[in-house]
């Protein structure tokens, strides 16, 4: 047991130093890397990890008697989870999300330290003694609090209510509603039902589950399928249409896109917000082909009132690629990044 | 002798009662209801000089005879919207809640009541039976003064339809029509057997006379849920119509009319809710009554009368996220255009408020237990273990409540890099938040769990094997949501939402086996010591007052945007909202107006209860001496 908490100790204290030095900028905050492709749950065992490093510096700190009070456990661990949200998330994180985290984080906290009367007493214990004031040390930090609390108080008052210059925050709605139906080329497409007329198998049916077999791998390989490459002459149907659907994105897409269909094309950072970025599971993944029908053929103008602040730059395309281009280049987004659109069945 | 005769005859002439009232609305209605079909299609036959007009259904797509008027195509005018200086949807949204809040209250608590009485019948122990029933009757009674309340409310919101929005409403009540007057007897159904019910109490205290009272709370519960269903069909019109042609003509089928898309999974999730809602408004009754205490006696039986209605209410908030995801996948297979409105448009971030509110919920919930497990001799030797628990909720939590798109200033949003965060961003999308709410779950399990073992030591020959056995079970558990939440980053959308059911089945497994292998092992386990109701933390009863107003909350919260989802329809694709208010509240008015209809139901509410207590019945001499608290009691409620 001694041993485990060691190397637990051991696991806190390298932690500690790590975001130390991250947080007064002497190791910058990627020399752990986040790895694409597994940082949520990379960022959670992280936090556990440091859980486990607490929990042994505790044990070990109260072995060699000089063991933390309770009031300052609670109170460093949400100091930490403040700082390990500031310092150590790349790129970082908007204050809006670390405030509702801050308040959870506080709230949690609080759920521990008074989960019983035992702790809850040892917890209240610092608090009751200044306010008591027994003692001269905490006479003076009772007035000290009596001087300092107002002029917090006042000072966060005055910071929020004094006129600022930054843009004000923005609700945007990334992905609206779109409407039932839309006209592209003097034709309606009805988008409940409407399907990509490329996404074909060999016998030349609309068939998601054969073009899904034959999409690049999800993964850090992100490679494509044995005998399913599109660059392939030989390659008819499916292949081929994903082929020309690439052609049409390198020659109109991928500028704001990019080459890896990942926002950050060369003109991307002229734009805020930059591109939407194809390889994120929360934009094509969790959408049905046709609402990417949809807007690729409306562009940014064609945003509904729910889009705003429209946000978007992105050009009305049916003014430049016919209807079956607008297929072809979505057909080529959906296999370039290996997902699958949304379907519901 | 006679006596009890009498009274067995006059019991069963009560049930009897109570039966015929529950059949009258049917038996009235069927005839009116098949001579007003043949008679709105012969007067439309009439009309067109004997050529019936057919229509095709918009959602079954059947034909049928045209019964009815088109919709209404409204104008902004006082002859359609009639209105005082100020905004009649408010007013309405105002008055719908707060019947909402009532009826939902009085529906939830005689089921409870039916609960508890049973346990009561069942029970061997004497005095804990009596302790059961003396519950069932203080529930019911609070509910009774609620229930006039509702009626009130009910009339109110009536008047409110027909002041504010007569043309609409007509319109409603003309598709309806069929059914109105079932509605209409099954409200009088309804009083009638609540009132033979709380009336004939202490008549039916004993034998053969209490199962026909408990008989009684059935039929009762029967007509109550009957008369939910036929309010649900109203909001699952206006979500998803049925029945009707494209420009809202009637076809004759009342079936079609109510059972719409929207209409089962709405009924599913209203049940539960109430349940849930009815227990945390009870339970808060409890712990007001338990802070006002002036006798450790009375602090061990509000004590006690709050933790059975936190059970109760628990046990239905369980399966409520799995009925809501239910209720989602059918809107989004009706239109996705509703779907993408809710979860991912201009409703997103209500459903992210709504996150943080089930987060509330179950973090309410688990704090009350580990308090409660305060008042254990014994719980001790978990104590130690809770701060895990209170990681792996933290962590459940966040990743609950994170929003797909965040709100920040363009330089934030520039700093950033783009639209979504790459790392946390992909805790805004559906998979993690499977996860996220399944590990919560799963860990209030794990915290009733030890709840129930508090005070015991398991006595039976496997109980080693056992506990590692529920200590694996509970790892896999873990392991499994995870690993399904990360999964599912890795397959088609449509497959993704089918992973919540392995997810779900993980979680109920864990319910179900636990509590039953726990049981099991703890039969005959040897006591570390009682339970001494009463001697819990204050803070065990503010989390208790918190659970009920979050639930309260909460339930404003989903009522708008169910309701706000139709946007500029008063019944969606069919009939056009041209009031002046058709547009959709920003998210701090709608957060206002909910936190004010919280805040008059919480006030009104405590008038009821105020109301309850002057006229308290006394608790019989005996039973009082089977509460605990001032004497140790071995644990009896679990």
């Amino acid at each position: 047991m001694k041993a485990l908490m060691s190397l637990g100790a051991l696991i806190g204290v390298a932690g500690l130093l790590l975001l130390g030095g991250m947080i007064f900028d002497v190791v910058p905050s990627n020399t752990v890397r986040l790895v694409e492709g597994y940082m949520p749950i990379q960022l959670l065992l992280e936090v556990a990890c440091f859980v486990i490093g607490f929990t042994g510096l505790s044990y070990m700190m109260n072995a060699m008697g000089m063991a933390l009070p309770r009031f300052w456990q609670g109170i460093g661990f949400w100091v930490f989870l403040m700082l390990y949200l500031k310092f150590r998330v790349y790129p970082p994180i908007p204050f809006s999300v670390r405030a509702m985290y801050g308040t959870v984080g506080l709230v949690t906290v609080f759920m521990w330290i008074s989960a019983n009367e035992e702790d809850w007493n040892k917890f209240k214990q610092p608090i009751l003694n200044v306010l008591d004031a027994q003692t001269g040390m905490n006479r003076l930090l009772r007035y000290a609090y009596l001087v300092l609390i107002p002029i917090l108080v006042g000072g966060f008052s005055y910071n929020a209510m004094m006129p600022k210059s930054e843009e004000p925050i923005e609700l945007r709605t990334v992905h609206p509603a779109p409407p039932a139906s839309t006209k592209v080329h003097g034709k309606t497409y009805t988008l409940q039902t409407s399907q990509n007329p490329y996404r074909v198998n060999p016998e030349g049916k609309y068939d998601q589950e054969f073009s899904n077999a034959n999409i690049v791998e999800q993964g850090m390989g992100r490679l494509m399928k044995p005998n399913a490459n599109p660059w392939d002459d030989k390659n008819q149907g499916y292949l081929k249409y994903v082929r020309e659907g690439g052609e049409i994105f390198f020659q109109n897409c991928h500028f704001c896109h990019g080459d890896n269909l990942n926002g950050r094309g060369l003109h991307a950072f002229a734009f805020n917000p930059i591109p939407a970025n194809f390889t994120d599971p929360g934009t094509i993944a969790q959408l049905q082909e046709t609402f990417i029908f949809w807007r690729v053929a409306k562009g940014g103008i064609g945003l509904p009132n729910e889009g705003f602040p429209w946000a978007s730059v992105m050009p009305p395309w049916e003014q430049h690629l016919t209807v079956d281009e607008i297929w072809k280049v979505i057909l080529f987004e959906y296999w370039h990044t290996g997902y699958y659109p949304r379907t519901w069945d | 002798m006679g006596l009890l005769v009498g009274k067995r005859i006059f019991s069963i002439v009560a049930l009897c009662m109570m039966v015929g009232l529950l059949l009258l609305p049917v038996v009235v209605a069927l005839p009116s209801l098949a001579i007003g079909e043949e008679t709105h299609a012969g007067d439309a036959a009439k009309k067109d000089g004997d050529k019936v007009e057919k229509g095709r259904d918009v959602y079954y797509k059947t034909e049928g005879i045209v019964s009815g008027a088109p919709a209404p195509k409204t104008t902004d005018g006082v002859k359609d919207y009639p209105r005082y200086n100020f905004e009649s949807r408010v007013l309405l949204w105002f008055a719908n809640q707060q019947h909402l809040y009532y009826g939902s209250f009085v529906l939830a608590v005689p089921i409870f009541c039916m609960i508890i009485e049973f346990m009561g019948v069942v029970t061997k122990d004497k005095a804990l039976a009596k302790r059961y029933d003396q519950l069932a009757y203080d529930f019911i009674k609070i509910s009774l003064t609620a229930y006039s309340l509702t009626a009130i409310l009910g009339g109110i919101l009536i008047f409110t339809f027909l002041t504010l929005y007569p043309a609409f409403f007509s319109y409603l009540s003309g598709i309806f029509r069929p059914v109105m007057h079932i509605y209409a007897l099954m409200f009088v159904a309804e009083s009638g057997t609540l009132y033979i019910y709380y009336y004939g109490w202490d008549k039916m205290r004993e034998g053969f006379l209490k199962w026909i009272h408990l008989s009684m709370s059935v039929v009762l519960n029967v007509i109550g849920t009957l008369l939910m269903f036929l309010a649900n069909s109203w909001i699952g019109f206006m979500m998803s119509p049925a029945g009707v042609d494209e420009q809202g003509r009637y076809l004759g089928n009342i079936w079609h009319v109510i059972h719409t898309a929207l209409w089962n999974p709405l009924n599913l999730h209203r049940i539960l809710g109430n349940m849930a809602f009815g227990g945390g408004v009870v339970a808060a009754y409890a712990a007001y009554k338990f802070l006002a205490s002036k006798t450790d006696e009375d602090r061990a039986h509000y004590d006690w009368m709050g933790y059975i209605a936190m059970a109760l209410g628990v046990a239905f908030l369980i399966p409520l996220p799995f009925a809501g995801y239910w209720l989602m996948r059918e809107v989004y297979a009706y239109r996705q255009q509703m779907g993408i409105t809710l979860m991912g448009g201009l409703l997103a971030w209500l459903f992210i408020i709504q996150a943080t509110m089930i987060g509330i919920l179950f973090l309410s919930t688990n704090y009350y237990l580990w308090q409660a497990m305060g008042r254990m001799r014994g719980a001790e030797k978990y104590q130690r273990y809770i701060k895990y628990l209170v990681f792996l909720l933290a962590c459940g939590y966040m990743v609950f409540i994170t929003p797909h798109t965040m709100v920040m200033t363009p330089a934030e949003l520039k700093a950033m890099g783009g639209q979504q965060h790459p790392v946390l961003g992909n805790y805004g999308v559906m998979s993690a938040k499977n996860g996220g709410i399944n590990v919560i779950i799963t860990t209030t399990v794990l915290s009733f769990v030890w709840y129930m073992r508090g005070n015991k030591v398991s006595t039976v020959s496997w109980a080693k094997f056992g506990n590692i056995f529920m200590g694996v079970f509970f790892g896999c558990a873990y392991f499994n949501i995870i690993f399904l939440a990360v999964y599912g980053y890795y397959i088609p959308a449509n497959v993704r939402v089918g992973l919540s059911v392995p997810q779900v089945a993980t979680t109920l497994s864990c319910l179900f086996f636990m509590f039953a292998l726990n049981s099991f092992m703890m039969k005959g386990a040897k006591q570390m010591g009682p339970i001494e109701w009463g001697k819990i933390s204050a803070r065990s009863q503010y989390a208790l007052i918190m659970l009920a107003t979050a639930f309260t909350w909460m339930m404003g919260l989903m009522g708008y945007i169910r309701s706000s989802v139709r946007l500029f329809w008063h019944v969606n694709e069919i009939m056009r909202d041209n009031s002046p208010w058709a547009y959709t509240h920003t998210v701090g008015f709608a957060a206002n107006m909910i936190s004010a209809n919280v805040l008059f139901f919480w006030i009104t509410i405590l008038f009821v209860f105020w109301l309850g207590s002057l006229t308290a019945k006394k608790v019989p001499v005996e039973s009082k001496a089977g509460i605990p608290g001032s004497v140790p009691q071995p644990a009896p409620s679990h």
